[in-house]
C-alpha cells in the first residue's frame, strides 16, 4: 500500500446471516459486494447512497468493529483485521443519531472517561477535552448531563469524542443527522478545519449539499457496490455531458429551433416560460448560444448539475427514501 | 491512564450520577435485620457472627453478578459498545474495571452489616483478628472481581441473562457456606463448594471473627486469590471469543 494512501479496500465483501427463528432457513444478504477504495492522505471522502446502500457496513469494518466475509481493508498501512489493534489508536469513529453516548453523566465526564481509554494520563485527557468542549462550542454546558442536550449538542459531543484520541482518519457515519440547517453548516466548517490540520475523513450522509461543499472526492454505492468514485463535479458532467443552460422568456420558435439542433439531447420547458436546455455534446454548447442571442434572448444561464441529480441518476428512482 | 482504572473510575462516576446502582446494597441492612432476628428467636446467639456477615457475603455477590450482567448489555443498549471496541482498550479490561468498581463499592455492606446489628439488636460483632480480616475482604473482592468477569461472558451470550442472573443467586449461597457452613452440607456437596470461592471467603472470614487461631490463613488466602485469578482468566477468554464472535456475526451492536 502507498504511503500516500490513508484507506485502500481491496474486493471487499460482507454478507451478513439473517434467522428469524430456528424453524426457518437462514437469509444470507450481501451489504458489500466487491468494493474497492482508495482514500488519500489529507483527503475528504463522501460515500454517498441510499438506506441499505453498505455504507455504515463499510465504515463499521474500516472502524475494526466488524470483519469483512471476505476481501482486504487497510487504514494507513495497517490490516484493519490483523492489526486492529494498532488500527484503533489512528481512527475516531463518529455515529449519527442520538444513541452513543452515556446519557445519565455529563458530556465532560462522557469525554474523559473516552479520553483515558484512549491511555491518555489524567493531564493530558483533561486538557484535551476542555479543548474540544471549547472547541465545539459544548463547554457552557458540559457539567450538565447528556440527557438533557439537544440532538445538535449530542451531535457535537459525539464528534468531540470521535476527535478525543487525535486520529489521523476520523469516519463520520452521518454526522449531521438530525441537526438544524444553521448547525448542520458550523458542522461543514469543522470538517474543513480538521482536514486543513491534515486529517483524512470519510464521511458518509444522505445529504448531497454538504458532500458536494465539503467532499474532494465523492463515492456513489448501492446495494453493495461501488457505482463511481470521482470529484463531485467530475461526476456532474457525467449526466450531462457537458453544462446545461437555463434560459428565460425565449420564444416558442426559438426553443423549438434550438430543439432540432444536433448535439441537443434535452429540452424541458416550464409553465412559467423558462427553459432548460441539455446538450450531449461540447460542440452543441456554442450553436446553442449563439442561436439564443442571435434570437434576442438576454436571461441565459449555463450550470452544471447538481451532485444530487446525479445521484438520482445513478442509482435510480430508489432515490434517498429507502 | 490504564483502561483498568479509567473503567473503574468511570463506574464509580456512573454510580454517583444513577443510584439505582445501588439498589442491591441497599438491601444489606434488610437481609441483617432477618437474619439477626431468625438467630434471637431460636436463642443461639453464637450464630450472631453468621447472621452477619452472610448479608454482607449476599450483597457482594449479588452486586457483582448484577453489574457483569449488565455492563455490556447497557452499553449496547445506548449504543456506546461500538466507539468503545474501536478504542484502543481492551474490553475485557473495561470490563473487569467497572465489575471491580461495584465490587469495591459493595464492600460498604459489611459496615452496614455491623451497624445494623448494633443499632437495632444491640450486638457488636467483635473482630478479633482485624488484619486478616481486611486481608480477607480485599482477596474477596478480588475473587468476586473473577469470577463476575466469567459471568459478563457468560450473560452477555444469553438474550435471557437476567432469569440466569437469579438461578446464579441462591444455590452459590449454599454452595458458597454464606449462611450454613460448608461442614454441615451433606458430604456429597463438598467438593463442589470447594471451587466456588465463596465457601473458602466465608469460611475465613468467620474464622477472623473468632477469638482461637485462624488456620493456615496464608494457604487459604492464596487458593481465595487462585480461584479469583482462574475466574478472571476465564472471563478474558470467554470475553475475547464473544467479541470475535460478534465482529464476524455483525452483532456487536444488537440490543
Amino acid at each position: 500500500m502507498s504511503d500516500d494512501l490513508a484507506v485502500q479496500v481491496r474486493d471487499l465483501v460482507r454478507v451478513f446471516d439473517t434467522r428469524k427463528s430456528f424453524r426457518k432457513p437462514s437469509t444470507r444478504i450481501s451489504a458489500l459486494d466487491g468494493v474497492s477504495l482508495e482514500l488519500s492522505a489529507g483527503e475528504v471522502h463522501g460515500l454517498l447512497g441510499p438506506n441499505g446502500a453498505g455504507k455504515t457496513t463499510l465504515v463499521k469494518i474500516l472502524s475494526t468493529v466488524l470483519l469483512p466475509t471476505s476481501g482486504s481493508a487497510h487504514v494507513l498501512g495497517l490490516d484493519v483485521v490483523s492489526q486492529a489493534k494498532r488500527v484503533r489508536p489512528l481512527i475516531g469513529l463518529v455515529f449519527g443519531g442520538e444513541r452513543g453516548l452515556y446519557p445519565r453523566i455529563t458530556g465532560r465526564q462522557n469525554l474523559r472517561y473516552f479520553a483515558a481509554l484512549y491511555k491518555m494520563s489524567d493531564i493530558d485527557a483533561k486538557k484535551r477535552t476542555d479543548a474540544l468542549l471549547e472547541r465545539l462550542g459544548l463547554q457552557e454546558r458540559a457539567d450538565d448531563r447528556v440527557e438533557s442536550y439537544s440532538r445538535g449538542m449530542k451531535q457535537r459531543l459525539h464528534l468531540a469524542r470521535g476527535l478525543v484520541g487525535d486520529p489521523k482518519v476520523l469516519f463520520l457515519d452521518e454526522p449531521t443527522t438530525g441537526m438544524d440547517p444553521l448547525a448542520a453548516l458550523d458542522f461543514r466548517n469543522l470538517i474543513r478545519e480538521l482536514n486543513d490540520e491534515g486529517r483524512t475523513i470519510f464521511l458518509t450522509t444522505h445529504d448531497m449539499t454538504e458532500a458536494e461543499s465539503v467532499c474532494e472526492r465523492v463515492t456513489l454505492i448501492d446495494r453493495g457496490q461501488v457505482l463511481a468514485t470521482e470529484s463531485p463535479r467530475t461526476l456532474a458532467t457525467w449526466i450531462t455531458r457537458f453544462e446545461r443552460i437555463d434560459v428565460q422568456s425565449a420564444g416558442q420558435d426559438v426553443l423549438n429551433t434550438v430543439e432540432r439542433l444536433p448535439g441537443v439531447s434535452k429540452l424541458i420547458r416550464r409553465d412559467d416560460g423558462s427553459a432548460r436546455i441539455e446538450t450531449s455534446n461540447k460542440d452543441a454548447m456554442g450553436e446553442v448560444m449563439r442561436l439564443l442571442v442571435e434570437s434576442g434572448v438576454t436571461s441565459i444561464s449555463t450550470s452544471l448539475p447538481s451532485l444530487e441529480e446525479v445521484y438520482v441518476s445513478l442509482v435510480g428512482d430508489r432515490g434517498l427514501t429507502l | 491512564m490504564s483502561a483498568f482504572i479509567a473503567a473503574f473510575r468511570f463506574q464509580l462516576q456512573l454510580i454517583r450520577n444513577d443510584l439505582d446502582y445501588l439498589l442491591d446494597i441497599a438491601t444489606a441492612p434488610v437481609y441483617t435485620v432477618i437474619f439477626l432476628s431468625i438467630v434471637e428467636h431460636a436463642g443461639r446467639p453464637d450464630l450472631a457472627v453468621h447472621a452477619v456477615l452472610a448479608p454482607a457475603l449476599i450483597t457482594l455477590w449479588w452486586q457483582s453478578l448484577s453489574t457483569s450482567g449488565e455492563v455490556i448489555d447497557s452499553d449496547r443498549w445506548y449504543g456506546v459498545l461500538e466507539p468503545l471496541v474501536a478504542t484502543p482498550a481492551s474490553l475485557y479490561t473495561v470490563v473487569l474495571g467497572r465489575i471491580s468498581g461495584v465490587t469495591m463499592l459493595s464492600l460498604f455492606a459489611f459496615v452496614e452489616s455491623w451497624v445494623t446489628a448494633r443499632i437495632l439488636f444491640g450486638i457488636t460483632v467483635p473482630v478479633p483478628h482485624p488484619w486478616l480480616f481486611a486481608v480477607a475482604i480485599v482477596v474477596t473482592g478480588f475473587a468476586m472481581s473473577g469470577t463476575a468477569a466469567v459471568m459478563a461472558g457468560l450473560f452477555v451470550r444469553t438474550r435471557t441473562a437476567r432469569t440466569f442472573q437469579n438461578s446464579l443467586s441462591y444455590p452459590f449461597f449454599v454452595l458458597g457456606g454464606v449462611i450454613v457452613p460448608v461442614a454441615l452440607l451433606p458430604d456429597w456437596i463438598e467438593p463442589l463448594t470447594r471451587v466456588v470461592f465463596l465457601s473458602w471467603s466465608a469460611d475465613l472470614l468467620r474464622d477472623t471473627l473468632t477469638t482461637g487461631p485462624v488456620v493456615d490463613p496464608t494457604v487459604r488466602l492464596g487458593i481465595i486469590f487462585a480461584l479469583g485469578a482462574v475466574g478472571a482468566l476465564i472471563g478474558r477468554k470467554l470475553i475475547d471469543a464473544l467479541l470475535d464472535r460478534v465482529r464476524a456475526l455483525g452483532t456487536l451492536s444488537e440490543v
